[in-house]
């Protein structure tokens, strides 16, 4: 569950749909997840395997079914470790602005 | 998350650097989880898990149905942080800690929430919160901050 194999496995929009999918909707079956897509189940099954490496799709067993499961905490642990720390420049630099600015008024 | 139906089961998996008895300690004593858990003090004993606030208001009670330290706990949860959904049924929280070369993975499930639905939806993104706090604790020593 490294950043590299989350931005990656975000980079697709297919990718994006199945989280998005899942987001409506958790706890899917790959057939139920198929019939939403126009892709084979095979190409469904190898967007899913880049999603569980990543981390961001959780498969579990129950009773005879895999269930997938969005999991959001490695797009939270990025937002914290790189959305975070820029936007907060960004509003501290436009507060800092306003400031002077109204210093100098 | 308002227009979507919050689910009845729910996964938050995170990575973490650290031992499953330093992971046991960080979710079952107060010292620790106050400082990512919304600030709740949480005690966990064999039968029963307890959290408060910093009053000793009651926020999450419930009884505890395995308890089997460093690697798993389940445990009921009643939100009696919220008064809405303080009056729906006991849902289920399941923490599993496995050992990963080094790293442990830590497993949280919430489930049986199908009559909780307040719970359910308050906790969508709770829990996303206190895991990435969790790890961010024990891996630099400091809260999770803003």
């Amino acid at each position: 569950m490294d950043d590299d194999q989350v931005f990656k496995a975000l980079a697709d929009p297919t990718r994006r749909h199945l989280l998005d999918r899942l987001f409506e909707r958790d706890g899917r079956t790959l057939t139920e997840l198929e019939s939403e897509l126009e892709m084979t189940r095979f190409g469904v099954m190898k967007h899913l395997r880049v999603l569980e490496d990543a981390g961001l799709v959780v498969p579990r067993r129950e009773g005879r079914e895999k269930l997938h499961f969005l999991n959001p905490v490695p797009i939270r642990l990025i937002h914290d470790r790189w959305i975070d720390k820029y936007t907060e420049h960004r509003v501290a630099a436009l507060a800092d602005l306003k400031h002077e600015l109204e210093e100098s008024a | 998350m308002s227009t979507i139906t919050a689910q009845t089961t729910q996964v938050y998996q995170v990575f973490i650097k650290a031992s499953p008895e330093e992971i046991w300690e960080a979710i079952t004593t107060p010292e620790f989880t106050h400082k990512y858990f919304f600030g709740s003090h949480v005690t966990v004993t064999p039968e029963r898990f307890t959290g408060l606030d910093g009053e000793g208001n009651d926020l999450v009670l419930g009884g505890v149905s395995e308890y089997e330290p460093p690697h798993r706990l389940v445990h009921e949860w009643r939100s009696l942080y919220d008064p809405e959904a303080a009056s729906e049924a006991a849902s289920r929280v399941s923490w599993e800690i496995e050992d990963k070369d080094g790293f442990c993975l830590v497993t949280v499930t919430h489930d049986r929430l199908e009559d909780s639905p307040k719970t359910a939806e308050n906790v969508a993104g709770g829990w996303t919160f206190v895991l990435s706090g969790l790890k961010t604790l024990l891996e630099t020593g400091k809260p999770l901050t803003g």
